[in-house]
């Protein structure tokens, strides 16, 4: 079923690359120079012309945790995103990355429904999540919130205790087991628990930005979602900081997906397996450029603008 | 790949530390100190109803003087040695031994946290100030009783006769009396030092004033007053049914009030759509706000006293009060609603909380304390009303205290005006006094709004 959908990009690119793009290679052969004049004839294939996506081969046999198909968000009149199709792969991280204002945020929020709490905010398109489609109003948005967990940009720890910080989820949500050890896991995961854990009555707020953001990260996964949303979860961190947490997120896909928002193209690069390019055009409309391998993305791009963006010349 | 590093990796931490410091020294002194006076005045207190001959004292400084059964005072009683001087000498020395550690750590706090020296010292003294001139009265008090004592030794005439009336029917002022100087003043000091000891935004002498203010109003004013009921003659008159009165009907107003006005700002602000419907209620009830109250107070008769039947009851005038402050109550509570940043309903959403969870857990906790600000300064506009319990026909004359929600009642501002519309210049001046009661009674409210604004403001 995930597979069927992902076939109309099959493509007569080799795979060069091993199954797991980010363990196996930076050291791919550089493309042909030609490839990038000519993207149609080449590798990958447009699923639209109109919208000049252009996909990699997945290079691995892979389960989707989701499938976008035509996703567009509106803000009222104004549409945020254009018809993105786009799968996301399971127990991988997949990264967006794109300029400001190219609807990475907007993407992200539609995948767990967050946009629902926006007024006149609106999406189309089909969302595949278990045989469902997500958007669809008959679909309970605080289940599939619960299930589809999110790390925001800005830090935002409840001004209440680190434990009750990441006890809330999962109290609400009926868990009846051992609280102090879920709250510990989870902590631990996040890299916090050694930090905190001798003032877990310490209020949430009380902590660096850096041990806030983990903290956000703990209250996550603490309800045990499928999928892990992070928009720019670095983006007011120290190096150190950022190192953690990008640790924390390769730790975190063995068990979770993940799909994060970056502006850091060596972060995308360092902790993602696939990369998705958005851009906007003169419309401020938010479309696919290009999806496929981190690797494949990086090294190899098939669209002039991916690897403008990516090597900083773009704008 | 030398691509677009965000400069803002390297803006690193931005730490939003809430201070929320564990009990500390300055604390613990206040609160010893507000203890030991709470157990000075309850014993005073006792002295005095023990002592036979409390009767009905003027004090003023070491002179004493006893007014006797028929009215007449017998004053210029012969002050024995030395009792003068000792009224003042003995509450410093007693007090020397708090304001000593208060300074120094005031002094210390000041180093460490960098408040002005002044400004703390200030305080102190402000703290320490109505405690030595209580402590002044209380020795007074002693004294008086030893002049009681005296008197009856000399025999002089009725000395011990107004000991019948301390226990019969005005003894309702030992209650109030209980209240606010073994109760009420200790607690002003307590939250005082809480409030002052924690680090506040600006240090501020707005509260030690509001209470010296009080303490000045209690020592000039005749007791009596506060526990008297309503008379023909404005020196036997007093204002205890008003005060109880308007607490009485305060107190239901709130519960009405509060409740409904925080439910409807809730279900306006997190749950409305935002479309006519919702715009039209959020205009009606500004517009409400703005309503002169005696319209309210039409509604409150026809709605409440005519057709629900409550007569002129505390409960009638407290369901009118309430729907003139339902509206303050509700925008203020919008206003503190919005003061919850929609990142923390976004936390919580994203957890998988329903509506309800992310009220009930976060929005209403963060909240509340500007809610509960917002009710005070509603009640405080409330308690001062008059026109719409006119209109309801509350009632300016009762000698007795309300003990069901559906009995007569009268409000301090009624009372007010009653007594100012008489043509008595003696009972002007009870009026004066009343005014000043309820203007230190607001006073308190509106302090205590601010000190709860400033205690439980968040810093996001
Ligand atoms: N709540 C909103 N109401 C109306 N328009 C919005 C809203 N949020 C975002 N937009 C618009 O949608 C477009 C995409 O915004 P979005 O936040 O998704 O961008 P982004 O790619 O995340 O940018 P950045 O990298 O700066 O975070 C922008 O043009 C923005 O102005
Ligand atoms: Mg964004």
């Amino acid at each position: 079923m995930a597979r069927n959908f992902f076939t109309v990009m099959r493509s007569s690119a080799p795979s060069s690359t091993a199954a797991r793009p980010s363990s196996s290679s930076r050291s791919t052969a550089p493309p042909p120079p030609n490839m990038k004049e000519a993207p149609a004839a080449g590798v990958g294939v447009h699923l639209d012309p109109s919208l000049e996506a252009v996909r990699h081969d997945l290079t691995e046999d892979i389960e989707m945790a989701l499938e976008l198909r035509e996703v567009s968000a509106f803000y009222g009149t104004f549409q945020a995103v254009d018809k993105i199709s786009l799968p996301i792969p399971k127990n991988r991280v997949t990264a967006l990355i794109g300029p400001s204002g190219c609807g990475k945020s907007t993407l992200l929020r539609c995948l767990n429904r967050m946009n629902d709490l926006i007024p006149g905010a609106r999406v189309e398109g089909e969302i595949r999540f278990e045989e469902r489609n997500l958007i669809d109003p008959t679909v309970d948005a605080v289940e599939v919130r619960r299930r589809i967990g999110m790390v925001f940009q800005k830090p935002n720890p409840f001004p209440k205790s680190i434990y009750e910080n990441v006890a809330f989820g999962a109290r609400i949500n009926g868990y009846s087991g051992d609280m102090d050890r879920l709250v510990e896991d989870a902590l631990r995961r996040a890299a916090l628990w050694d930090e905190v854990k001798d003032e877990l009555d310490k209020s949430g707020l009380a902590l660096s930005g850096g041990q806030q953001q983990r903290l956000c990260i703990a209250r996550a996964i603490a309800v045990q979602p499928e999928i892990i949303l992070m928009d720019e979860p670095a983006s007011a961190l120290d190096p150190v900081a950022t190192l953690k947490i990008e640790d924390l997120m390769r730790e975190l896909a063995e068990h979770y997906t993940i799909v994060v928002v970056t502006h850091n193209m060596q972060q995308a690069g360092r902790v993602s397996d696939y990369t998705a390019f958005l851009l906007a055009g003169e419309e401020r409309v938010g479309r696919l450029v290009e999806f496929g391998p981190t690797q494949e993305i990086f090294t190899n791009p098939l669209d002039q603008r991916t690897e403008d963006y990516i090597t900083g010349r773009y704008g | 790949m030398s691509a677009a590093t965000p400069s803002a990796q390297l803006t690193a931490y931005a730490p939003r530390v809430r201070v929320r410091r564990g009990i500390s020294v300055g604390f613990m002194v206040i609160a010893l100190l507000a203890i030991t006076v709470s157990i000075l005045m309850l014993g005073a207190l006792i002295v005095e109803i023990a002592v036979d001959g409390a009767a009905r004292l003027f004090t003023d400084g070491g002179a004493v003087s006893v007014e006797a059964r028929d009215g007449s005072i017998v004053s210029d009683l012969p002050t024995p040695e030395g009792m003068g001087w000792l009224s003042w000498v003995l509450p410093i020395a007693i007090l020397l031994p708090f304001v000593g550690p208060r300074v120094v750590h005031s002094v210390a706090h000041g180093v460490v946290h960098g408040v002005p020296r002044v400004a703390e010292r200030l305080m102190g003294l402000a703290v320490v100030a109505p405690v030595a001139v209580f402590l002044h009265i209380l020795y007074v008090r002693f004294e008086s009783a030893y002049f009681i004592e005296y008197a009856k030794a000399v025999d002089i005439d009725g000395a011990t006769g107004n000991v019948l009336q301390l226990f019969g029917e005005a003894s309702g002022f030992q209650v109030v009396r209980l209240v606010i100087m073994g109760i009420g003043l200790p607690l002003a000091l307590l939250l005082m030092g809480w409030f002052w000891s924690h680090r506040m935004r600006k240090p501020s002498l707005l509260i030690p004033a509001i209470l010296i203010g009080a303490w000045i109003v209690y020592l000039f004013m005749d007791p009596w007053f506060l526990s008297s009921y309503p008379s023909r003659s404005p020196s036997g008159a007093g204002i205890f049914s008003a005060v109880t009165g308007t607490f009485y009907m305060m107190t239901i107003t709130a519960a009405i009030a509060f409740p409904l006005g925080v439910g409807a700002a809730v279900y306006l602000e997190e749950y409305a759509r935002r479309n006519w419907f919702s715009r039209m209620i959020q205009v009606n009830i500004s517009n409400l706000a703005g309503v002169p109250s005696i319209i309210y107070g039409l509604l409150g008769l026809q709605v409440f006293v005519r057709v629900l039947e409550f007569e002129r009851s505390v409960l009638a005038g407290a369901c009118t009060m309430a729907l003139l402050v339902m509206p303050i109550i509700i925008v203020s509570a919008q206003e503190a609603l919005r003061t919850v940043p929609p990142s923390m309903r976004e936390a919580a959403y994203a957890v998988g909380a329903t509506r309800w969870q992310v009220v009930r857990h976060h929005v209403l906790p963060y909240a509340f304390g500007g809610m509960l600000t917002g009710n005070i300064l509603a009640m405080s506009r409330a308690i001062g009303e008059t026109a719409p319990l006119i209109a309801i026909g509350a009632l300016t004359f009762i000698a007795f205290l309300a003990d069901s929600p559906t009995d007569d009642f009268t409000v301090m501002p009624i009372q007010i005006y009653n007594w100012v519309a008489r043509p008595q210049a003696g009972f002007h001046e009870i009026a004066a006094s009343a005014i000043i009661v309820l203007m230190v009674i607001l006073l308190l409210m509106n302090a205590a709004a601010i000190i709860m604004r400033q205690r439980t403001r968040t810093d996001w």
